[in-house]
């Protein structure tokens, strides 16, 4: 304690006096000190910038305002930061945390802080102590970085209290000595004495770049000590002639060293502005030039040689000290044996010769095979990673070797091999092509997933891998995908004209199949059979695959195809076998032999009007299903290549949206639609009255056209399956984008198919009614109604339930609203259902105006009206009702008995009793139609006029 | 090819080519805010002798590419040798080479001031403090003591 006494009181006392001593000068104007001709102050800053550092730390002695200004930190951190040593973050959290036990350290006693100080004190001076005597880099840096704790913490507050405080005051006086009792602290570790790079201790001087630490305002110290270790030797290399001169290549034998060092010297060269850098960079690029081509050429003698653990692998540590070893990483790549020796590996056209020794000897276009590029990816996959242990072994794990070795295997083999494949498939046949590169390309992704990961590969290799593959491909992807699109078109349209070519041979043989209302049901469970397996086929292209996946795909194709099932009771109905049903079902291909009995006068009618079409001809199943097929094969080619990533992937995504896109074009307006127009011209020609069988409940070509509708559904679906599962399972495109093309096709599809059923649906109900009023006009009896008036009186029906003519217009509306029924949207049935009521209502209404009616006949009619409200309340469909019961109430009026004149008239004219349906006046109307009108007509009238009952 | 006339301290006109005199950012700019001017351009703080000196520099160097917006640590770092022309064009005595740094520095023409200043620093190179005092005619305010202190500090930076 004693000791310290003395030089604390001293110290105290001075920096006051010393402060204001300084403040007017500071203050002062430069013109003040300099006379003229001076130059300003920020002239001389700028003249300072150019300037060596040894005459840049002599202007420090010219005067005080020069020296404040030679010291300003922002200069040396400067410099430091050019040689990019000084780090930003580094230097504001060590000023935080000097600011908060700054802070912490004011809230403490007074008493603990000048314990510390003496602390400080303490090893202050034991360091002066021996400091002097053995100057030397070891000396101060353990001094800087080994002293206590406590003590660094101390001096860290010191500097930054000192910022805090007195900012640049601090670098005024920072030189004097005899400044306060906090800039003793200081003192050792300014740089008061920095000393020579001592030749005896060459060693720490190769550590002295990233020994720097970024300190504000003690940038001028740490430049110092690298400046007195690094330039020096720099200096000296600048002015050597020949590169055995050079005083760094004396001191340091070992060439590791000389690596090392060499590296610093070109990151210290950065900070070298003044005069005549450009030459001494010059020459330290030679030295170093030459320092590194004797290095790669020991490293490459050593790869000749096959040292791998001796010479490469330490001349490989050798550059990478240097400079990141890429010079010898390139060099270990260029002159890899793997590439001068590629055609050991297997010859690109093996592919197709292999085909052409069959003895059938025809060169066949189908003859490609992709076994011989599979051996060669696995001859290649071996020898790389035969190399990826040598690479390990010369190689730290710093070094990212792997993958420019990769790369360049990847474009230098892989593609010469690749290339001459796809150029001749390509030339043979386009099939061929796009199996080719979709088959290439996954024993390349397969090929990948072989090498191993080495350690200087880092976390990301299999990507990487991944990168470098898909580059690969990269120029014959664009190709590809345009090919396959256009041959997926080309196939579709083939099909779909050939379909379209053979049913006009088939129209010329009369060669149709109706399908009947039962067999619908078959035929749509044996199209779902059918689509399963479509769904579940494995392409057969690319084998080792999707050899895994059918399993995976019949699970999905369960699960997904309840789904969009689900909704409409009928068609879940139809999943579960029908057992029950008697018949075997029947497939599509076959004729109509034997239809179950059930079915047996619609059958007979599909055969009897041959004239109609059955669907068959108006769009086929088969062809949907083909298509779908194709398209699937198409997809799963190109979708490999949403695999690559980046650019290549969105496109390859993109172009499976448009053979999806294709597939919904050519499936929808060439073969769904054109069918459709064809059903709809069909019904529209319709005309009951020419067709002379009416026992048949279907009217023919609007039945066709409910089973089209029914089909139509079914392709509809089976689209939304392939969609959901070929392009959103496979993530090929997003389904919530409602912008997407796909999405927006597959709408466009949806919505053409809606309004053709709409459109048929609308001349259907014409033609439905046509046929009803029909069936009226030829199969209602007079006497059905007006038992008597045939004058058979005697011969009274007493047979109580609707007439022939009722029975048989229930069963042609209900056969045909059935037929809708789980087959079109629920929407659309109602409508349809309703405006099928509605009309049947009109027609009815007109039929029996034109009927007579007696009041025995009136039981007949009622039941009649009766069994049509019974029909139409199972349509379910609530507006419908009123106008039925209307008609019933109608009916009554009949029932009544002539001499109830007067009550006839009540009904007549009561209009709450037919629900605002009729009005008085046709009730009136309908009343005419009694039989015995004229001898009741007179009674009527004055009971409803003469009584003055409200008709007005 | 228009001309433009500039005024020195000492009342001389010299008629100068605009794109020349352009080279200074100052009568760029003001040229800019002024639009055409006939009459002469005072340039109330350089004299004849410095003036001529420095549009001799302009008329050698209105080819070079304009000065480019460079932040300070790009021209630290950019900033060439000095070439051939330029050395001998600065071959003047002391009074003048400030002269023209100073004209340069109120002119803005940073690629003079440049090169002044690293002519200056050539100058400067190797010399003692005392010499550097008489060169810039500044005052010793230290004691010997003081400055034999810094030049402890800085031996580090001394050829051996």
């Amino acid at each position: 304690m004693t000791p310290t006494q003395p030089p604390k009181a001293a110290r105290y006392s001075m920096p006051a006096a010393k402060m204001e001593l300084m403040n007017p000068i500071r203050i002062a104007p430069l013109k003040g000190t300099l006379r003229k001709p001076g130059l300003p102050l920020e002239i001389i800053s700028t003249i300072l910038e150019y300037l060596p550092i040894q005459d840049l730390c002599r202007f420090a002695r010219v005067s005080k305002q020069l020296q404040e200004m030679v010291y300003d930190d922002s200069r040396w951190v400067h410099k430091l930061k050019l040689m990019g040593v000084w780090n930003e973050t580094e230097a504001r959290r060590r000023f935080e945390d000097a600011m908060r036990r700054r802070r912490a350290m004011q809230a403490a006693k007074a008493a603990e802080e000048k314990k510390a100080l003496q602390n400080g004190v303490k090893t202050l001076n034991a360091g002066m102590a021996g400091g002097p005597s053995a100057p030397g880099v070891s000396r101060s840096s353990t001094l800087f970085d080994a002293g206590e704790e406590e003590n660094r913490a101390q001096v860290q507050r010191e500097a930054s209290m000192r910022r805090a405080e007195l900012d640049a005051k601090r670098r005024t006086v920072a030189g004097t000595i005899t400044d306060g009792i906090d800039l003793m602290h200081l003192a050792p570790l300014t740089p008061v004495d920095i000393p020579r790079p001592s030749m005896a201790d060459p060693d720490s001087l190769l550590k002295v770049l990233p020994s720097v630490k970024s300190i504000r305002g003690f940038a001028k110290h740490e430049f110092g000590r690298i400046y007195a270790a690094l330039g020096p030797l720099y200096f000296d290399l600048a002015k050597a002639k020949t590169h055995t001169d050079p005083v760094v290549f004396r001191i340091y034998r070992d060439p590791e060293q000389q690596a090392q060092i060499l590296a610093q010297l070109k990151v210290f060269a950065q900070c070298d502005t003044a005069h005549g850098w450009m030459d001494r960079l010059e020459r330290l690029n030679l030295m170093i030039g030459i320092f590194e081509n004797a290095a790669l050429r020991e490293f490459e003698g050593g790869y000749e040689t096959g040292d791998i653990d001796g010479r490469m692998k330490r001349y490989a540590g050798v550059l990478i000290l240097l400079n990141g070893g890429q010079a010898c990483v390139q060099l270990f790549v260029q002159k890899h044996p793997v590439m001068f020796e590629r055609g050991e590996l297997g010859n690109p056209m093996d592919s197709f010769e292999l085909e052409h020794f069959l003895p059938l000897g025809k060169p066949m276009p189908g003859s490609f095979s992709l076994e011989p590029s599979s051996l060669f990816f696995t001859r290649l996959s071996a020898l790389l990673n035969e190399q990826a242990d040598v690479i390990d072994r010369v190689f730290p794990a710093t070094v990212n070797v792997m993958i420019p070795f990769l790369e360049r295997v990847a474009e230098d083999v892989i593609s010469e091999f690749v290339t001459p494949i796809l150029d001749e498939a390509h030339d043979r046949d386009i099939e061929q092509y796009l199996k080719a590169v979709a088959g290439i390309y996954h024993q390349l992704l397969d090929f990948a997933k072989t090498i191993k990961k080495i350690k200087g590969s880092g976390v990301r290799f299999p990507e990487e891998m991944m990168k470098i593959m898909g580059r690969v491909f990269e120029a014959h992807v664009d190709l590809y995908l345009q090919d396959e699109l256009d041959f997926f078109r080309k196939k579709c349209e083939t099909e779909v004209d050939s379909w379209e070519k053979k049913i006009l041979e088939e129209d010329a043989a009369t060669e149709s199949f109706f399908m009947s209302n039962i067999n619908r049901e078959a035929d749509k469970r044996d199209f779902l059979s059918t689509f399963k397996k479509v769904i579940l086929m494995p392409v057969s292209v690319i084998p080792s695959p999707f050899a895994a996946k059918p399993a995976a795909a019949a699970a999905e194709t369960k699960s997904t195809e309840s789904s969009p099932y689900a909704n409409s009771n009928t068609l879940s109905v139809q999943e579960i076998p029908d057992t029950s049903r008697p018949g075997t079902p029947m497939t599509p291909g076959q004729a109509t032999p034997g239809p179950p009995p059930t079915t047996e006068l619609a059958a007979k009618a599909a055969i009897m009007n041959s004239r109609l079409e059955g669907i068959r001809s108006l769009f086929s199943l088969e062809v949907a299903l083909n298509l779908v097929h194709s398209a699937k094969s198409s997809l799963e080619r190109a979708a490999l290549f949403t695999g690559a990533g980046g650019q290549t992937g969105e496109e390859a995504r993109e172009q499976c949206e448009q053979i999806f896109i294709a597939l919904l074009q050519v499936l929808g307006p060439r073969h769904v639609k054109a069918g459709f127009d064809k059903a709809v011209e069909h019904l529209s020609k319709y005309n009951p009255r020419e067709i002379t069988e009416h026992t048949q409940s279907g009217v023919a070509p609007l039945v066709t056209f409910l089973e089209l509708v029914n089909v139509g559904d079914l392709i509809q679906q089976m689209i939304d399956v392939f969609y959901e599962q070929e392009l959103v399972a496979a993530k090929l495109t997003d389904p919530k984008d409602f912008l997407n093309p796909a999405a927006k096709e597959k709408k466009r599809f949806e919505q053409m198919l809606d309004e053709r059923v709409a459109a048929g649906l609308n001349m259907g109900i014409d033609v439905l009614i046509d046929e009803v009023d029909h069936l009226f006009a030829i199969t209602q009896q007079t006497t059905d109604f007006n038992p008597g008036a045939i004058g058979d009186t005697g011969l009274r029906d007493f047979d109580i339930g609707p007439t022939k003519t009722a029975i048989q217009v229930i069963e042609v509306v209900s056969s045909h609203t059935k037929l809708l029924t789980g087959s079109t949207d629920k929407n659309v049935l109602d409508v349809f259902n309703q405006e099928v009521g509605i009309r049947l209502f009109a027609s009815l209404c007109k039929h029996i105006k034109r009927q007579r009616i007696s009041v025995d006949g009136a039981i007949k009619l009622i039941s009649d009206l009766n069994h049509y409200h019974a029909y139409i309340t199972t349509l379910k469909i609530k507006p419908l009702v009123p106008y039925f019961n209307a008609l019933r109430e109608l009916s009554q009026i009949y029932l009544i008995d002539p001499s109830h004149a007067k009550q006839m008239a009540t009904v007549i004219a009561d209009p709450n009793r037919f629900g605002g349906i009729f009005r008085v006046e046709e009730v009136y109307e309908y009343a005419t139609r009694r039989e015995d009108w004229y001898r009741v007509k007179k009674e009527v009238e004055r009971a409803m006029y003469g009584i003055g009952c409200c008709i007005c | 090819m228009s001309e433009i006339k500039l005024l020195s301290s000492d009342q001389a006109t010299i008629t100068v080519e605009k794109s020349v005199a352009e080279r200074s950012i100052l009568i760029k700019n003001m040229l800019e805010d002024v639009g055409e001017v006939t009459e002469a351009i005072p340039i109330p703080n350089v004299n004849e002798n410095v003036l001529k000196k420095v549009i001799e520099w302009c008329e050698h160097h209105k080819g070079d590419p304009p000065a480019q917006a460079d932040d300070d640590s790009d021209s630290r770092k950019k900033s060439s040798d000095i070439d051939e022309w330029d050395q001998k064009f600065m071959q003047v005595d002391q009074e003048m080479l400030f002269e023209i740094i100073l004209a340069a520095n109120y002119l803005d023409i940073k690629p003079l001031l440049d090169v002044g200043c690293k002519t200056v620093a050539n100058m400067i190179k190797g010399k003692s403090p005392e010499e550097i005092r008489k060169t810039f005619n500044i005052q010793n305010d230290f004691t010997p003591e003081e400055e034999e202190q810094i030049r402890r500090e800085n031996e580090w930076a001394e050829d051996r």
